[in-house]
């Protein structure tokens, strides 16, 4: 025996704190905490031991890894670990402790999981690794209600043949090696013949997708329901009983319900199946020595890539040539950083995935630099294939909002149930009869069961998506619909999404001339002038001419280049400068770009054969010192302190209106001159600016308003960002913050979070640090949204809540990572986009509530009926009834109720807000409550003038179905009553619901036949009148209710002004330094 | 006073985190007022954990890019490490605009002394002005030394004397009186950054700072530091490093390395990152100005002003003498004539000492110089509130 390993078994818990990619491009880089069970199972032999650890079981990988782990131990003899099982047998020196032992495993385990090379999405995905020990009556109820889901739901695809190199540890070789193996030249790639081959015999390059469920399976799984199943039971008991005609009735109510959860379930499908479609991408290739673009699928081992910036990379490959090559490999590996790539890099068989920087992998992504690698594997073999394959999880993940539907929908169901045998034992002990009662019951469950709930938020979210589509908003996530609602930060880039990312020049300073750019004119002191007249002018548009990288090839009239070129270009055109002419007139011999140490442009120009014309541009203090004269009223005069003092005044004067300011400098000199910049003429300077789009100060209001807090990010200096925050508004009314820093990757983290949450602006940021932006807010727990368009902005738009690419404009890279795009390339859409997400998140929760109060309200008449033993108050068929009636249309009109008015005027809702919160369910139990005595009045009425019977069930079974109808009112809106001075949006499906709902109703009251079938009789005018007492007055009650919850919010609010709905409360409002005068 | 005592002060180098902030404050104020005479402007400033937090409260028709002015004190201060410099380091700003009825309106030197009286000041105030025969600057002698090693520690610093002392340095100095005149250095106290140094450097260090430091400074002046005098240089231990990565910094917080070294009552609050129209600045200067008016008089050995300004009115409530029994005539006297010389209204205040067009007189960076190594009592400024120019009328 092992005295020292405690017999009984131990559960050892733990948790590990890592940082997990995740697969699906929704928001990523979480920190996850993962829990480590240990269990001990057997310790009966001295010097072996078995365990129990939750995170073996199913994880192949992971099991190998820890066995790894465990025999580098020094006294563990041997270890084996079962992925089946879940178990880990432990072969151990005896003289080592047994508490030891389980101390070892447990460190084992956790620098298992440390480990880079384990990567495995399965892993990190809290619902794997949720295995606890020991059954779970909850775990076992809730499959039982959920929907069963037919195995063979993911399609097994007949296995391709395994790759060709499977097992090859690809980076542990050298690049010739490679090349050698898979055979292929580093120059002309595979020649098309092999390509094909190869293609045919391996498969193509794809990954396994979602297999679409058939029509047919859709309608079968209408069927095969925990509901469907007790109506079964229902009609088999009504044959047993003689009542053929019931169990008819039951089998249409079936079918009905079937066929509205098919239409509905197949129009959803189809939503979410199009956000996963993309476009084919394509593929650079050298085959048979010439590069061609190939379908990614088409891509076999052996084919030689090109990788440039903005690719994805479609396969593994092994790198053959890096220029600069860093790759963005946060979806694979979780590091959100790109990784520098090299193709001399070695590595050894252990190397961790994330440090086999001779590797690409698919599903990455290029972010600078350039390279070409040699494709190793495809398709399933490839890193990312293997994992997918491991969990089989190519289905959309459930959002959160799902999840917890699930759950609520599993607890009432547990609840309901409970009652309904409650509702069972009640009955046989107050002496009904045992299959009267049994069918009762069954109905009850039946008509109380809300198994809807999980389908009523997916065709919600997928409603509101195609809405979305016709709003100019693509959605690329289910789970986006709903973050959209709650976001609270929303970071704007300042370049292409609040400006146009189109320079225009606005102002000059020629001499001691200051020159305003307006309509295409030139101004000076309100005169308009001709800037060809004079001699000083001529030059200096000439210059910014001459001195320009914008492409003007091909006889264009416009030019082509970055913004700032063809500002200055279009400034020359507009004051008269032939462009084309002028190039043609002046060759161009040189050219040499700005650099780090040198900020300015220059290039020379053939002037004759033995001299040529030097053009300058750049920075106006650096191109001030490469001068020597200037030009004053036409004249060439020497440049001397005073005037260069004046110069720089006028520069810092342009660079305070936000202007970016460039000097211009030109000069003559001999071809054969080395130093040719230096003794020029200083001409003058261009102060340009990029716009602001329209409209966008009123835009950062409206965010404002809504409770979402705007940050600008932007590479420009403070007193630029400064002018530009101000004008937008970006403090409403408080001390405008600024942060100013170039190098945010040294901040401590933690200061970063601390300061963020105050921070209006964020200036000189180079878009590769807008990632430590994002996750710092994201720490100081706020959900983030944020735009951008570029290549650079694909880890930050990813890691955000909300990645936001704004259509027209991006790079295929930030769409691809991006969760919404504004297809009309227009800021404003996304106020829309928020508004759509908290509109269809509340009308999910409207949805919600308007299924439990009511469900809650049947089974409260019936246990109510039954405990007092006034009898049932609805037989089986009304129950029935009810549930086709009143349940399904109102429940999904309402969830198609227009977005309410004023919903843009509050705060976002909490991160981590139940959809059903505590305050909902005792809304919903107070409503039903009264909904319940409404109806049982109606019902007691008729017990006491006609006894038990049908006719007290008819006045009860009216009552109660028109007192649900009238209820969908109410669950219109939590923050208007019927009582509100302002009315709601009409909602026209709903009206139609309850006009129809209302219809049938009558219709079957009135029709003989039907009103036999519901057990029901014929109403008199009195009865009518109790009914429609019984129906309404709860309705008035409850929204009487409501309204004066509302009224007494309002009157805190009003007693509280000071405290609207700031979510950034301000601090410096209470800083006693601040209120000095 | 007692007659025997020992006294201490302390003053700070220009890299000193607290002083790095004085520095910022003021380097903006300089750029405000250059840009504008006019602007109202009060700059605080902290740095903590190498980031620099900006608060600013302005109106003026400058435009000043804040963060540069910041990062270009750093960089001349010298800071230049992996931890701080002056490209790399964040800076947080945080910049209300004060409403433009606030920006000073007229040019206070074309005001007739009528219009001086109705430019009132804003504030309750109460600031003291001291000065004393002690040293040719006329301050007293434990700051004095103390600045004066200050400014020897940073100038050995940058000309390379001592290549591996850093920018962050305190030194504080203790001298011992004999019937209230200095007698002797008592004792001194320097801790000095500086970059990781080998054991041998190390050890040699004391008699580097000895001999680069001490030493020069003590040759010019009357007391001397002999063998019983205690030196202690880095009594902790090595200071590696140093700087606003190691301890964090605050605007105003220096103010006895400002004044007097806490010879005199301190006047409160901070002088650094105000413009001219706040009356605790100007008072200050205009106090100073009295009292070495009255010594360079010889009407007192040692004398310390008082000035209470209120709200309201232009003169000061209360203007007093007290020359601890060293004055020639009466203590009221004294405040009756400097009351009867000196102009002491605020906004005549920075007319005479021209407090907004500095720029124009003394060139770049004015209130920045004076925001190290104190405010009063510089020998190597031409401040305007050190000339003696009313001696004569006071005598």
């Amino acid at each position: 025996l092992n005295p020292e390993i405690p017999e009984q078994s131990i559960a050892l818990t733990d948790t590990v704190n890592i940082t997990s990619p995740d697969m699906e491009a929704g928001p990523s880089s979480k920190r996850r905490a993962i829990p480590i069970h240990i269990k001990t199972l057997h310790t009966g032999v001295r010097g072996r031991a078995r365990f129990h650890v939750n995170l073996v079981y199913r994880q192949v990988d992971f099991a190998d890894d820890l066995v790894q782990q465990l025999t580098a131990i020094e006294c563990v003899n041997r270890a084996q670990a079962n992925p089946v099982t879940g178990s880990v047998l432990i072969l151990f020196d005896p003289a080592c402790s047994g508490q030891n032992v389980v101390a070892l495993l447990k460190n084992a385990v956790r620098r298992t999981i440390r480990r880079a090379t384990y990567t495995r999405e399965a892993l990190l995905k809290p619902r794997q690794v949720a295995t606890a020990p020991g059954p779970d009556i909850r775990e076992i109820l809730g499959k039982l209600f959920e929907k069963s889901i037919p195995a063979a739901r993911h399609k097994t695809r007949a296995r391709r043949n395994a790759g060709p190199f499977a097992g090859v540890r690809w980076h542990t070789q050298s690049g010739a090696t490679i090349l050698d193996v898979i055979g292929t030249s580093p120059d002309s790639g595979l020649t098309a013949e092999e390509a094909l081959r190869r293609l045919q015999r391996y498969g193509p390059n794809e990954l396994p997708s979602l297999a679409r469920r058939s029509d047919l399976e859709m309608l079968v799984e209408q069927f095969v329901s925990v509901p469907v199943g007790l109506l079964a039971a229902s009609a088999v008991v009504s044959v047993a009983t003689g009542g053929l005609m019931d169990a008819v009735v039951i089998l249409s109510v079936v079918c009905i319900n079937a066929g509205i959860g098919y239409v509905t379930e197949q129009q959803a499908e189809r939503t979410i199946e199009s956000l996963t479609k993309t476009a084919p991408r394509f593929a650079r290739v050298v085959r048979n020595g010439g590069l061609r673009e190939i379908p990614q699928a088409d891509i076999v081992v052996g084919d030689l890539m090109k990788l440039n910036p903005g690719d994805f990379v479609p396969a593994d490959a092994r790198i053959i040539r890096a220029h600069r090559l860093t790759v963005d490999e946060s979806a694979l590996t979780g590091e959100s950083l790109p990784v520098v790539k090299s193709s001399t890099f070695t590595g050894e068989d252990k190397t961790p995935l994330a440090d086999r920087i001779n590797m690409v992998h698919m599903g990455t992504m290029v972010t600078g630099g350039s390279g070409a690698a040699a494709v190793v594997a495809t398709g399933e073999d490839t890193e990312l294939g293997q994992i997918q394959t491991m969990v089989s999880a190519t289905r959309p993940p459930e959002t959160p909002m799902q999840q917890q539907l699930k759950h609520i929908g599993t607890q009432l169901a547990v609840v309901s149930s409970v009652i309904c045998a409650g509702v069972f034992f009640l009955g046989l002990l107050r002496g009904q009869r045992f299959l009267q009662i049994l069918k009762s019951s069954i109905s009850l469950a039946v008509a109380a069961v809300p198994e809807g709930l999980p389908t009523v938020a997916t065709t919600t979210l997928a409603l509101g998506i195609r809405k979305m589509q016709h709003k100019n908003v693509s959605i690329r996530h289910l789970n986006a619909v709903e973050t959209l609602g709650s976001v609270e930060v929303f970071c704007l880039d300042k370049t292409g999404t609040l400006t146009l990312n189109k320079m225009t020049v606005v102002a000059l300073q020629v001499g001691d001339e200051t020159v305003a750019i307006s309509n295409d004119r030139f101004i000076i002191d309100g005169q308009v002038i001709d800037p060809g007249s004079r001699h000083e002018y001529r030059q200096l548009l000439q210059v910014i001419s001459l001195c320009n990288e914008a492409d003007f090839s091909n006889g264009a009239q416009t030019a082509k280049g970055s913004p700032t070129e063809t500002a200055l270009i279009e400034l020359a055109q507009k004051g008269g400068v032939d462009v084309p002419a002028l190039y043609q007139a002046l060759p161009r011999l040189k050219i040499r770009y700005r650099a780090e140490n040198r900020p300015y442009m220059y290039t020379c120009h053939r002037l004759s054969d033995s001299e040529q014309f030097v053009a300058v541009k750049g920075s106006p203090q650096q191109v001030l010192e490469l001068c020597s004269y200037y030009y004053q009223d036409g004249e060439l005069r020497p440049l001397d302190d005073a005037i260069r003092a004046d110069i720089i005044a006028a520069n810092d004067r342009m660079a305070g209106e936000a202007l970016r300011v460039l000097g211009v400098a030109c000069g003559e000199k001999a071809l054969d001159c080395a130093e040719v910049h230096e003794g020029l003429t200083w001409l003058g300077m261009t102060g340009m600016i990029d716009p602001l789009r329209t409209g966008m100060a009123d835009l950062i209001h409206t965010f404002h308003q809504a409770g979402i807090h705007t940050v600008m990010i932007t590479g420009d200096q403070s007193a630029t960002a400064y002018a530009i925050g101000k004008q937008l508004g970006l403090n409403r009314d408080k001390p405008l913050q600024i942060l100013d820093s170039t190098r945010l990757d040294k901040l401590d983290p933690e200061l970063l979070k601390g300061v963020i949450d105050n921070v209006h602006v964020f200036a000189r940021v180079s878009p590769a640090h807008k990632l430590q932006i994002v996750q710092a807010l994201q720490d100081s727990g706020k959900v983030v949204a944020m735009t951008g368009d570029g290549i650079n902005d694909g880890p930050a738009l990813k890691a955000a809540d909300i990645g936001v690419a704004m259509g027209g404009a991006s790079a295929d890279v930030a769409r691809s990572v991006s969760d919404v795009v504004l297809e009309d390339d227009n800021l404003h859409t996304m106020v829309t986009a928020v508004h759509q997400g908290r509109g269809i998140y509340n009308n999910i929760r409207k949805s919600i509530h308007y299924l439990i109060s009511t469900n809650l309200s049947e089974i409260e008449i019936m246990l109510t009926g039954i405990g007092t033993g006034l009898g049932q108050p609805l037989n089986p068929m009304q129950l029935l009834w009810i549930n086709l009636v009143t349940d399904i249309f109102p429940g999904l009109a309402l969830s198609m109720e227009p977005p309410e008015p004023g919903l843009m005027n509050r705060p976002p809702r909490e991160r981590d807000e139940k959809i059903v919160r505590r305050k909902d369910l005792l809304r919903m139990a107070r409503e039903s409550g009264i909904i319940t005595a409404g109806s049982m009045a109606g019902y007691v009425y008729g017990w006491l003038r006609y006894g038990p019977g049908p006719q007290a069930n008819t006045l009860a079974f009216n009552s109660v179905t028109l007192a649900q109808l009238f209820h969908a009112y109410a669950c219109r809106s939590e923050h208007h009553s019927i009582y509100s001075e302002d009315k709601l949006p009409p909602n026209p499906w709903l009206t139609r619901a309850i006009g129809g709902s209302v219809a049938l109703q009558l219709l079957a009251m009135f029709v003989p036949g039907i009103r036999n079938f519901l057990g029901a009789t014929r109403i008199g005018l009195l009865d009518g009148a109790v009914i429609v007492a019984g129906a309404s007055l709860p309705m008035l009650i409850n929204e009487g209710i409501k309204q004066a919850g509302i009224r007494a919010d309002q009157l805190m609010l009003d007693q509280d002004t000071g405290r609207d709905t700031q979510v950034f409360p301000d601090t410096t409002a209470d800083n006693p330094r601040e209120k000095r005068p | 006073v007692k007659a025997n005592f020992v006294f201490t002060s302390e003053s700070v180098t220009e890299g000193h985190p607290d002083k790095l902030c004085d520095q910022i404050s003021d380097a903006i104020v300089d750029h405000f007022l250059a840009a504008d005479p006019w602007s109202r402007i009060v700059a605080e400033c902290a740095v903590a954990n190498g980031v620099i937090f900006i608060a600013a409260r302005f109106v003026s028709t400058a435009s000043v890019d804040i963060p540069q002015v910041a990062r270009e004190v750093i960089r001349q201060v010298g800071y230049s490490g992996e931890d701080f410099n002056a490209n790399d380091c964040t800076i947080l700003t945080n910049f209300t605009e004060l409403a433009e009825s606030e920006r000073v309106a007229v040019d206070e030197r074309e005001l007739s002394s009528a219009d001086h009286d109705r430019r009132t000041a804003k504030n309750h105030a109460t600031v003291f002005g001291f000065a004393c025969n002690q040293t040719r600057t006329m301050m007293p002698m434990p700051i004095w030394l103390a600045h004066q090693l200050a400014m020897r520690l940073s100038q050995v610093r940058k000309d390379e004397i001592l290549s591996y002392l850093l920018p962050d340095a305190t030194i504080q100095v203790a001298i011992e009186y004999r019937n209230r005149a200095p007698y002797r250095v008592h004792s001194m106290n320097l801790v000095a950054s500086h970059r990781p140094l080998e054991e041998q450097a190390l050890a040699a260090m004391r008699t580097d700072l000895i001999q680069h430091v001490f030493t020069p400074i003590f040759e010019r002046e009357e007391v001397h530091f002999d063998t019983n005098t205690k030196i202690f240089i880095n009594p902790e231990g090595p200071f590696i490093g140093g700087g606003p990565a190691v301890h964090s910094g605050l605007t105003g917080r220096k103010t006895a390395a400002d004044l007097y070294g806490q010879y005199c009552r301190p006047s409160g609050s901070a002088l650094s990152g105000k413009d001219p129209a706040r009356i605790d600045r100007t008072g200050t200067y205009i106090a100073r100005y009295a009292a070495r008016n009255i010594v360079a008089a010889g009407l007192a050995e040692q004398c310390e002003v008082q000035l209470s300004y209120t709200i309201g009115q232009a003169q000061p409530v209360s203007i007093q003498v007290e020359s601890y029994g060293t004055g020639k005539v009466d203590d009221d006297e004294l405040a009756k004539r400097i009351k009867q010389h000196l102009d002491f209204r605020p906004s005549a205040v920075i007319a005479q000492f021209n407090l907004r067009h500095q720029k124009e007189i003394s060139g770049e960076g004015f209130y920045r110089k004076l925001a190290a190594y104190g405010q009063v009592g510089r020998a190597d400024l031409d401040l305007p509130w050190e000339r003696t120019d009313k001696a004569d009328l006071l005598r």
